[in-house]
Parts: structure tokens; C-alpha cells; sequence
């Protein structure tokens, strides 16, 4: 039986109040595809929150084992699905490295635009998701029709809208064009003169959404280092941590970029974080705009890779965080493991620590604001 | 803050909130009117891989190598040799070819490992059925979906030719 | 005999009113919202603009499977439909849509209007004790205590206007206000006023109760098919009839500066009140609880207690 309530003292005598189980989600408007919270509940307040994954399992790490390895990026798209490139750019590392692949530059600078644009594109949704879930419905419409047209071009590039089979060991499978970086400046602009004025003066700078999110899901810089936590959420504690500076990875030393960083670690923090990686994001696809290499896109000799025996672990930043992929190889054409780090798996973790105690309305922004995508929790 | 302020910022960001959706109430809507008006696809954008006939000779392509069963990394590619009932000898074109499509995760990876140049990515996404069973196509199925779009195959490492 | 007759064509009147209007405005906030999220709203069913899809859904939703939950307080859940509509309806008879055009001018309009109205939270309580499902309780719950502490302050601020035409008579209100509009003496009331009717009537920023993101549907979860239309058809009748309350306190009613008839007038300061309410609700997020009861409580209650005293003060010192 459910306890009595923990405001026992300010109750008439004689009565009594229960606390309440309710089961959110797997199909809740709000739980950002299926995932499941079992919310106990004292009246409007959260007592304990307790995450329920795995309604989107797929048994990813065991189906690639058997799979050659070229096979294994397009597979690896559907993990986080809303920022597919960054899967695909890491397992490719992880194999091009054990394999002994050298990239071409160019296709260097290109996986790099890529994922820059695929951060733009996600912060979007996200954007657009965060304000769904705290009632305004609007910039969820305005995130999406600009994240469409970034999808129009991911499409022209690459010929599929969202998950992309874009990346191959060795390069990238197809060259883009010159009007297709034309196109992509024009978005870039118009990001950067319309929409994103507008995302702040909509939703960001809003009292209402700053009286919502300031102060609350608050994590400690400790916290979030315990509990695995990276991307945006850990650097709206104040932490400068970002792999694309800490660990450079393609050509990331040779850009110019910030860090965006919060301080108290709060909701309003990591909108804040998110909002302004969009703006530095955009500066670096203008840089590489501007140095994009000529020449191949794929390396030559990359036919029957057979990485060498041994294991790897290739972290990248995604627009989540810290995604990495173990590959532990015996020299077969397939991988004998592949180990898949997601971030927002870590960041899930993170949900009762956050939501003891808060509002219900707060949990559900707590949710939102981490960012959480369940095919990558899931796997 | 104090209070006026507070009032003040409360009441400036409200107004500006609202300025932005009433500028978007006066532009033009982006959607468009589905099935009566449909969407252009990019050249080059994915939806099934499709057998191709050669114009030349009006035969297919496809000598049933095998090769893009192999590759298929959910292995949705099945292909049986046609067989000369006379001779029992192996003959250079599928007996049977089926896809199923239901797994397939249109990662271009089979049109790129065939070697006869047999297999062309199809651009028409509008493939759903009601029944799963319906999406496993067979040789001719497929052949008659590569007449209804615009089937292309890119070459590796060459850019996507825009319209 | 001729009173019966008279009470049934009025009731038909409001009736055939209140449905047209209610058809109207859920198309119009569908199409508001559709055009400021850049999208075009209704478009296939019946003339321009789709403007018959409410009919159709009006048809679909009455031919749809009348699904009962399990578990439920049997009559609390079939009668709470009614119970939130009723006061919808009622509240039509004392709003004066032009001169002479009202059906019942009571001498007590104002209070008549204000205590019908606090029934509705009493079909949204029922809807959510009866349904057996958390989030209708827990929707309920928060209607409850939204719908209370708004009550508070729009009432008080209809007090200075009160003050000001000497009356409680809407008609007589209207007519105080031939010369000039109490909006103007009486803008702080008219705000809080405005913002109490955005709370009352569950809008965004305070749609708590039927919060989508958090509560999935609120305190009308458990309803489907003409019991669920029921309660959007209570929302914009009170939606309607707070807007066409502000117009007749502070708008001026029916006068106007042209010469168009006075119900035409009215309907069309209503209808501006009304689309700026859709306006805001496609515009801003939700408050949390707390908040909601902290704007109350701690901000427009003051406000419209400031309200009164400026306006006692004037009149005392100016008469
Ligand atoms: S596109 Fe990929 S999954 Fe589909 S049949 Fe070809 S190789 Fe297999
Ligand atoms: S790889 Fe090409 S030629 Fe070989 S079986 Fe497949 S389609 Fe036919």
C-alpha cells in the first residue's frame, strides 16, 4: 500500500491522502516516442520518477556482429535517428581506423559540414519539441518547416530525407555539387537572419518560458559528471567540454568556434546552450564553405576491408552529446563486438534525480530538455 | 528586478512573441496540397531498388551473380539461377528475384555492389500496401515499378546530378 | 400559454445561436492556427476555406462508437457533459447584442451572469472525478483550483464598472457608456478582466486542465464522440460569451461610430476579442500551476482591487 502523504502534518485530522502511481507513457503525447515513466505522484508533485526503457529495442550491437562491416553504417543511422550523420561518422571512424583507411580531404571537410548541418537540423526539432512540451505549440511548427528545408537539401546531397547511408568506409558516397553549396548558403542565411531571431523572440526570450524553465531540473556540475552526462547538458553546468575541442576529430582543430556554455545547469541553460551551438554551427559550415578542398570523396583502396585485429573506441560529438562506438575486432570481415555509447541512454538517468520533488508540468520540461531520443536509448 | 521592470520585460516579450506570429499570419502557407499536388522529389532521392531493362538489347541486365544478395546486409535480396530444364546446365539470368522491401533499408548498397550495372535505385515512394506480404516484389514486379519513375544509378564519389 | 410559447422559441433561438457560433469559432481558431503556423487549416469540406468541416465533424463525432471507460461513477460521468454546457447556453439569455436585443434584461445581469458561469467548473469537476483516470482527475483538480481563483478577480473587476454606470443591469451599462467606454477610465479592470476569461475558459497560457503535453487530455480524456464534443462546445460558448461580457462592461456594447445596425457592432468587438484570444493562444506556452495561482492571487486581484479604489476615489471626489 501507498504511504500516507508527506505533508501529513497540515491535513484535518482523520483524513488521508494516498500517494498516486501513473504510468506515462509508452503512449503519452509528450514522452518523445516510447518511452515509459512511472510518475508517483502527491497530487500535482512528483515523489519519484523511474524511467521504463526498452519499447524500442532492436538488438542493434547483436545483429551487426553478423553483418560485414560496410553494412553496419547504414544499419547504425537508425540509432539516433535525428542525427543520423554523426552514427554514421563515428562507426566509420572507429572501422576506417582499425582498417587502416586513409580519408580523403575532402571528404574530410565535407563529413564535417554534414554534421554541422545535422546539428542545425536537430536543434531544431528539438526546439520545436521543447515548446511543445511546455504547451506552445506554434514553434514547434516553425522549427519543423525550417528543419524541412534543411532536410530538402540533406536530400538533394544524399537522396534520402533522414537516415541517410551517406557515409562509407573510406568517404563519403557521393560528391556534392557547387549550386548544392550555393543552395546551402542561402539556408544558412536565412537561418541566420530569420529564423533564429525569430526562435528567440518567440519562444526563448519569452517571460512565460523563462518564469518555466529558470531554476528548474537543475544539475550540478558534479552531478552531471557522475552521471555520465556530455553534449549540451553537461556543458550548461559551466563545463567547456566538447569533443570536437577536446578531442579533435576530422578537421576540427583547423576551425575556428566557441563553446557555448551555461552556468546553472538549469532548463533555461541548455535551451540557451542548444540555441547558440545553431548560431556556431553556422559559422563553422561557413568556414568550411569557404577551405573545401577539391578532389575524391572516397578513398581508393578500401574494397574488402578487413580491419586488423584489435579494438577501438571512436567518440564523436553529436547534437546529444558523446556518442562513441567500441569496435572490438578479430580480423573477420565483421565486427566481433560493437559496443554502442549513447548519450541521452546516460542522460535518461538522469530523470528521477531531476524530478524528485517537481511539479508534474516540470517533469515533463525536465524531459523535454534533455534532449532524449529513443532509438539511440534503445538501440 | 524589480517590479516594473519585471511588468515592463513581461509585457515588451509578450508583445514581440505576438509581432512574430503575426507576421507569419500574413505570408504566404508553405504546405502543399498532397495527393491532388505532389511534392518534386531530387533527383537522386531513394525509395526501392528496381531491376532495369537494357534499352539496347530489351533484355535485363542481371546475370544472377549474387553478388547484391550477398551484400544486402538485412538480406532482403533473394535469387534463385534460371535453369535450362533440357541440359540441366545454369543459365546467366534469374529464375527468380525477389525483394522484400519490408526489410529492406534502402542503403544503396546493393545497386552499388552489381557489377552489370542491373539495378537502379526507383524515386517513387508511394509504395504502401495494406498487407506486408504486398511489399515483397518479385522479378517482374520490379521491373514494372522501374518503368513508373525516374531510376537512376549514381556512380561512386560523383556528386548528385540536381535537376 | 403565449409565455411557453415565447420561453421555447427563445430557447430555440439561443440554442440554434450558440451552435452556429460554436461551428464558427472552431472552424476560425483551426484556420487562425493554420495560417500562423503557415499552414492553410480546414480546406476540403464544403465552400471556401473548408468552412463546413466543423459540420462534418459535428457528423462524424455523432455517429461515432459511444465508448464508456471502465470503472467509471456511472451518472457523475454521463452527467457532466451536460452539466459544463448548460451554463454555456444559459449565460446567452442576459447578453445584450444590441439595443432591445436581449432576451431577458435582468436587473441583476452581471450577477446572473457571473453565478451561472461558475457552474461550468462544476461539470469539468465531475468529468474528472467520474471518469476514473488519473490524468481526469488530476485535470480536474487543477481546473478546479484555476477556475476558483479566477472567478475572484474577474468579478472584482467588473466592480469598477459597476461603479462607474451605477447599475447591474448590462443594458443600462451599455447605455452609461453612449458618450464614452469604460475602457478607457477603466483599462487596468479591462485587463485583468481580459486575462480571468483567458483562465476561465482553459486557454493557453492557462490550459492547464487539459494540458496535451503533460495530462494527454485533461479532464475530458474519458469522453469521446458527442459527449466529447460537448465540452469544445461549452469552451467557446463561455469563450464567446466572456469576449461578448468585455465588450458590453468595457467595449461600449453596441454603440459605435458609423451607422451600422448595434448588433453588428457587437458581434464585431467581439469577434475581435475573440480572435485575439486565439491569436494569444497560438502564441505563448503554458504556465506552471504555482505560477498560475501566483498571477491570480498576488497580481491581478490587487490590480483590480487598485481598480476599484481609483474608481470610488474619482467618483467620490468628482460627484
Ligand atoms: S537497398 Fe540495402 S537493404 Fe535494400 S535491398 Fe539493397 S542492399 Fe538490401
Ligand atoms: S548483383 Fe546485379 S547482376 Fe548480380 S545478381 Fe544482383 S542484380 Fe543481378
Amino acid at each position: 500500500m501507498a504511504s500516507t502523504s508527506t505533508t501529513a502534518g497540515e491535513q484535518a485530522p482523520g483524513l488521508q491522502s494516498q500517494l498516486m502511481t501513473l504510468n506515462l507513457g509508452p503512449q503519452h503525447p509528450s514522452t518523445h516516442g516510447v518511452l515509459r515513466v512511472v510518475v508517483t505522484l502527491d497530487g500535482e508533485e512528483v515523489v519519484e520518477a523511474q524511467p521504463d526503457i526498452g519499447y524500442l529495442h532492436r538488438n542493434f550491437e547483436k545483429i551487426v556482429e553478423g553483418w560485414a562491416l560496410p553494412g553496419v553504417v547504414p544499419f547504425s543511422d537508425r540509432n539516433d535517428y535525428l542525427a543520423a550523420i554523426a552514427n554514421e561518422v563515428c562507426v566509420c571512424d572507429a572501422i576506417e581506423t582499425l582498417g587502416e583507411v586513409e580519408l580523403p580531404d575532402r571528404a574530410k571537410w565535407l563529413r564535417v559540414l554534414f554534421a554541422e548541418l545535422q546539428r542545425i537540423i536537430s536543434h531544431e526539432l528539438w526546439y520545436g519539441a521543447f515548446g511543445m512540451d511546455l504547451g506552445a505549440f506554434t514553434p514547434f511548427l516553425y522549427g519543423f518547416r525550417d528543419r524541412e528545408t534543411g532536410y530538402l537539401l540533406m536530400e538533394k546531397a544524399t537522396g534520402a530525407r533522414m537516415l541517410y547511408a551517406y557515409n562509407r568506409i573510406g568517404g563519403l558516397r557521393n560528391d556534392v555539387t557547387d549550386a548544392w553549396l550555393k543552395e546551402l548558403e542561402g539556408y544558412l542565411d536565412f537561418m541566420e537572419k530569420q529564423a533564429f531571431p525569430e526562435y528567440m523572440k518567440l519562444l526563448i526570450e519569452n517571460e512565460i518560458f523563462v518564469m518555466r524553465t529558470k531554476g528548474t531540473g537543475q544539475l550540478t556540475r558534479e552531478q552531471a559528471i557522475a552521471w555520465g552526462a556530455s553534449g549540451p547538458v553537461l556543458r550548461s553546468t559551466g563545463l567547456p567540454w566538447d569533443l570536437r575541442k577536446k578531442r579533435p576529430y576530422l578537421v576540427y582543430d583547423q576551425l575556428e568556434f566557441d563553446v557555448p556554455t551555461g552556468t546553472n545547469g538549469d532548463n533555461y541553460d541548455r535551451a540557451m546552450v542548444r540555441m547558440l551551438e545553431i548560431k556556431e554551427s553556422i559559422k563553422i559550415i561557413r568556414q568550411v564553405l569557404r577551405r573545401l578542398p577539391d578532389g575524391p570523396v572516397l578513398a581508393k583502396a578500401r574494397a574488402a576491408v578487413r580491419p586488423r585485429v584489435g579494438e577501438y573506441y571512436a567518440r564523436q560529438e553529436s547534437p546529444r552529446g558523446e556518442v562513441g562506438v567500441h569496435l572490438v575486432s578479430n580480423g573477420r570481415p565483421n565486427a566481433y563486438r560493437l559496443k554502442w555509447r549513447a548519450p541521452t541512454f546516460s542522460h535518461l538517468q538522469l530523470v528521477p534525480l531531476m524530478c524528485r520533488g517537481v511539479k508534474m508540468a516540470d517533469m515533463i520540461a525536465n524531459l523535454g530538455s534533455l534532449d532524449i531520443v529513443m532509438g539511440e536509448v534503445d538501440r | 528586478m524589480s517590479l516594473p521592470r519585471t511588468v515592463w520585460n513581461t509585457v515588451k516579450s509578450l508583445v514581440v512573441g505576438h509581432a512574430v506570429t503575426a507576421r507569419e499570419i500574413a505570408t504566404r502557407p508553405i504546405t502543399v496540397f498532397y495527393p491532388e499536388e505532389k511534392p518534386e522529389f531530387p533527383t537522386g532521392s531513394r525509395s526501392v531498388p528496381v531491376l532495369k531493362v537494357n534499352e539496347e538489347s530489351g533484355y535485363i541486365n542481371c546475370t544472377s551473380c549474387g553478388l547484391c544478395e550477398r551484400t544486402c546486409p538485412p538480406g532482403c535480396i533473394e535469387i534463385t539461377q534460371a535453369v535450362d530444364p533440357a541440359t540441366n546446365k545454369k543459365k546467366p539470368w534469374p529464375h527468380l528475384y525477389t525483394l522484400d522491401l519490408s526489410h529492406c533499408m534502402v542503403c544503396n548498397l546493393c545497386v552499388e555492389a552489381c557489377p552489370f550495372d542491373a539495378l537502379e535505385m526507383l524515386d517513387v515512394p508511394e509504395l504502401a500496401t495494406y498487407q506486408v506480404q504486398d511489399l515483397k516484389f518479385h522479378k517482374e514486379q520490379l521491373l514494372d515499378l522501374w518503368k513508373t519513375g525516374k531510376a537512376i544509378r549514381i556512380a561512386e564519389g560523383q556528386p548528385m546530378p540536381s535537376k | 400559454m403565449n409565455d411557453v410559447l415565447a420561453a421555447v422559441l427563445e430557447a430555440l433561438a439561443v440554442l440554434t445561436y450558440v451552435a452556429l457560433n460554436a461551428f464558427v469559432l472552431i472552424w476560425l481558431e483551426r484556420k487562425i492556427a493554420g495560417h500562423i503556423q503557415r499552414r492553410i487549416g480546414p480546406l476540403r469540406v464544403g465552400g471556401p476555406g473548408g468552412s463546413l468541416q466543423s459540420l462534418a465533424d459535428g457528423i462524424k463525432l455523432f455517429s461515432k462508437e459511444d465508448f464508456r471507460p471502465g470503472g467509471r461513477d456511472g451518472i457523475i460521468w454521463w452527467l457532466a457533459p451536460l452539466v459544463s454546457m448548460t451554463p454555456a447556453v444559459m449565460v446567452f439569455i442576459a447578453i445584450p447584442f444590441g439595443q432591445h436585443l436581449i432576451i431577458h434584461d435582468m436587473n441583476i445581469g452581471l450577477i446572473y451572469i457571473t453565478s451561472i458561469t461558475s457552474f461550468g467548473l462544476l461539470g469539468v469537476f465531475m468529468a474528472g472525478w467520474g471518469s476514473n483516470n488519473k490524468y481526469s482527475l488530476l485535470g480536474a483538480m487543477r481546473a478546479g483550483a484555476q477556475l476558483f481563483s479566477y472567478e475572484i478577480p474577474a468579478i472584482l473587476s467588473t466592480i469598477g464598472v459597476v461603479l462607474a454606470a451605477g447599475s447591474l443591469s448590462l443594458e443600462t451599462i451599455v447605455a452609461k457608456q453612449s458618450a464614452h467606454w469604460f475602457l478607457f477610465p477603466q483599462i487596468l479592470g479591462f485587463i485583468v478582466f481580459y486575462v480571468a476569461i483567458l483562465a476561465e475558459t482553459n486557454r493557453t497560457p492557462f490550459d492547464l486542465a487539459e494540458a496535451e503535453s503533460e495530462l494527454v487530455g485533461g479532464y475530458f480524456t474519458e469522453y469521446s464522440g458527442i459527449r466529447w464534443a460537448m465540452f469544445p462546445f461549452a469552451e467557446y460558448g463561455t469563450l464567446f460569451t466572456g469576449c461578448a461580457l468585455a465588450t458590453t462592461l468595457f467595449l461600449g456594447g453596441w454603440h459605435g461610430p458609423l451607422f451600422l445596425p448595434g448588433w453588428v457592432w457587437f458581434l464585431i468587438k467581439t469577434y475581435i476579442l475573440v480572435f485575439i484570444a486565439m491569436w494569444i493562444r497560438w502564441t505563448l506556452p503554458r504556465v506552471r500551476i504555482d505560477q498560475l495561482m501566483d498571477l491570480g492571487w498576488k497580481f491581478l486581484i490587487p490590480l483590480s482591487l487598485i481598480n476599484i479604489l481609483g474608481t470610488g476615489a474619482y467618483i467620490a471626489l468628482v460627484r
